[in-house]
């Protein structure tokens, strides 16, 4: 068996420098749904969503699986129309966006990637795409600590690398709000430790992050806010400092999921 | 659109799908043009045309073998999932559907000179090992190289067609090889009237080679090229609507 890390150089924090980009006026929210529906047939995957989330802010997006929250993501993302109703980043259709890799950056899932190209390679075809340099790719690279394994092909990576790989994608552009769909899957303890890091600096920096997670314990201390998606609709919307103490979020996680699925 | 073009051509370079997909085309034209060249009667295969007749199968694998890789530069990206990063840094498909082809094309036109000239080195072994002169001129070659790289472009923007069209990889590669190897040749062996027109009898016209009886009533090479580029665009345009329109899974 590979060691799923054995291509890391060191367990120490890379510096970070996260410019402050302060990307929207303060009162104009990132990303912005209202009343957004997608059906598939006679399926309601979404219904009649509406949250918006303000820069400088974590939030954990959390549901059961099949709740709607991979689907919302796509539709926020431009991968999918929506039946009825709206999603807007930075005021606009992602589709409709300037320059969308410099102004958000999204991991859907882990097996986005050809198990035949190089992780560097895979990089470069998507700054290339992007207009940014392979300097950028060797830099997003060592952020997230697979500069040694670059030149290997994607099929030799373990599924914790395969997400630090995604990751570095999602930051080629240095973008101001980050969508990440279960980024902690397959990190060790130090790379979620790491995660967490980084996130909490990202959004001190004034930007944004939007979360899927299934561990709501590592939602928890990660996150400033949850909307909690049950069958396609928002069941709940809170702050985590309003939560009680630990374990409430499972709580409440548990009590609205599973009332509303019966 | 530069952009995307250049992520288009490290795409492609940077897998080994492609040199696999090359390497099994030039097994394949080794293969069959020696088969030909072995089985026939001398007194068959000393005839120009049928010299030319032979020449012809390295005009149909060249344009399958284009074709398959445009395809698969689209469906290979749903098959890994590569498609949403590639659509989200560009989410503009059309852009990413043009680069695509444009991208396949350069590479077709390599696909489509190897396949001529190979399938022209075989049968002129062949024959020289079998003692049978060669009929044809420098000008037939001349045709067949530059009309087998043109035609191999044109298929390889079909293919990305198809393959915008499709999306999967198995569809798409088994659709292609079909119509190509089976469907066409059908048709052109019993609706000769239309089949001419069709794309396979078009990039015969251009090359002025293909392996059927056809051979002998081709359009002008001038209409297969008009049609073939017809063929293409119709096939591009087709697929970047359709992938503009539908949801990513």
């Amino acid at each position: 068996m590979r060691d799923a890390d054995s291509d890391r150089t060191t367990v120490e924090q890379p510096l970070l420098e996260i410019e402050a980009r302060g990307g929207a006026a303060p009162s104009e929210p990132v990303l912005s749904v209202h009343d957004l529906t997608k059906r598939y047939g006679q399926v309601v995957a979404v219904d009649g969503l509406t949250f918006a989330l303000q820069p400088g802010t974590i939030t954990g997006f959390l549901g059961p699986n099949g709740a709607g929250k991979t689907t919302t993501l796509r539709l926020v993302l431009g991968l999918a129309e929506p039946t009825a109703g709206t999603a807007l980043v930075f005021g606009r259709p992602y589709r409709k966006l300037e320059d969308p890799s410099r102004r958000v950056g999204a991991v859907l899932e882990s097996g986005d990637f050809d198990p035949g190209r190089s992780g560097r390679n895979h990089l470069r075809a998507l700054a290339l795409a992007a207009e940014i340099s392979f300097d950028r790719v060797d830099e997003v690279l060592a952020l997230v600590e697979l500069s040694i394994a670059a030149d290997r092909p994607v099929r030799t990576y373990s599924l914790g690398m395969r997400q630090r790989l995604g990751l570095a994608g999602a930051l080629l552009g240095d973008p101001e709000l980050l969508v990440l769909d279960e980024p902690a899957n397959g990190l060790d303890p130090a790379g979620v430790h790491w995660l967490r890091g980084f996130l909490r600096q990202f959004a001190h920096a004034g930007r944004t992050v939007l979360i899927c997670s299934h561990v709501l314990a590592e939602v928890a201390q990660t996150v400033d806010s949850v909307l909690i998606l049950s069958r396609g609709r928002l069941v709940a919307e809170r702050r985590i400092d309003e939560l009680p103490a630990a374990g409430a979020l499972e709580a409440l996680y548990l009590e609205l999921t599973t009332t509303e699925a019966s | 659109m530069t952009a995307q073009l250049r992520s288009e051509l490290l795409k492609l370079r940077s897998t080994r799908t492609n040199l696999a997909l090359l390497a099994w085309m030039v097994g394949l034209v080794v293969l069959v043009v020696a088969l030909h060249v072995l089985s026939f009667g001398a007194g068959t295969l000393s005839r120009d045309s049928n010299q030319m007749k032979i020449l012809g199968l390295g005009t149909s694998i060249g344009a399958l073998f284009a074709a398959l890789l445009g395809a698969m530069s689209v469906t290979g990206e749903f098959r890994t999932g590569t498609i949403r990063p590639t659509f989200l840094v560009t989410p503009r498909r059309t852009r990413v559907v043009a680069a695509k082809a444009i991208a396949s094309m350069l590479v077709g036109v390599g696909v489509g000179l190897v396949a001529e000239a190979l399938t022209a080195g075989a049968e002129a072994a062949g024959l020289a090992a079998r003692g049978i002169p060669i009929e044809l001129g420098s000008g037939d070659y001349a045709q067949l190289l530059a009309g087998g790289a043109l035609a191999g472009a044109f298929f390889a923007a079909i293919g990305v067609g198809v393959g915008a069209l499709v999306r999967n990889q198995v569809a798409a590669v088994v659709g292609l090889c079909v119509w190509l190897l089976f469907l066409e040749p059908l048709l052109l062996g019993d609706v000769p009237s239309a089949g001419k027109y069709a794309p396979e009898a078009s990039a015969g016209a251009i090359a002025g080679a293909i392996q059927s009886q056809i051979a002998d009533t081709l359009i002008a090479p001038a209409l297969g090229i008009v049609l073939l580029a017809a063929y293409a665009a119709l096939a591009g345009l087709a697929g970047a609507l359709l992938i503009t329109r539908r949801d990513v899974g």
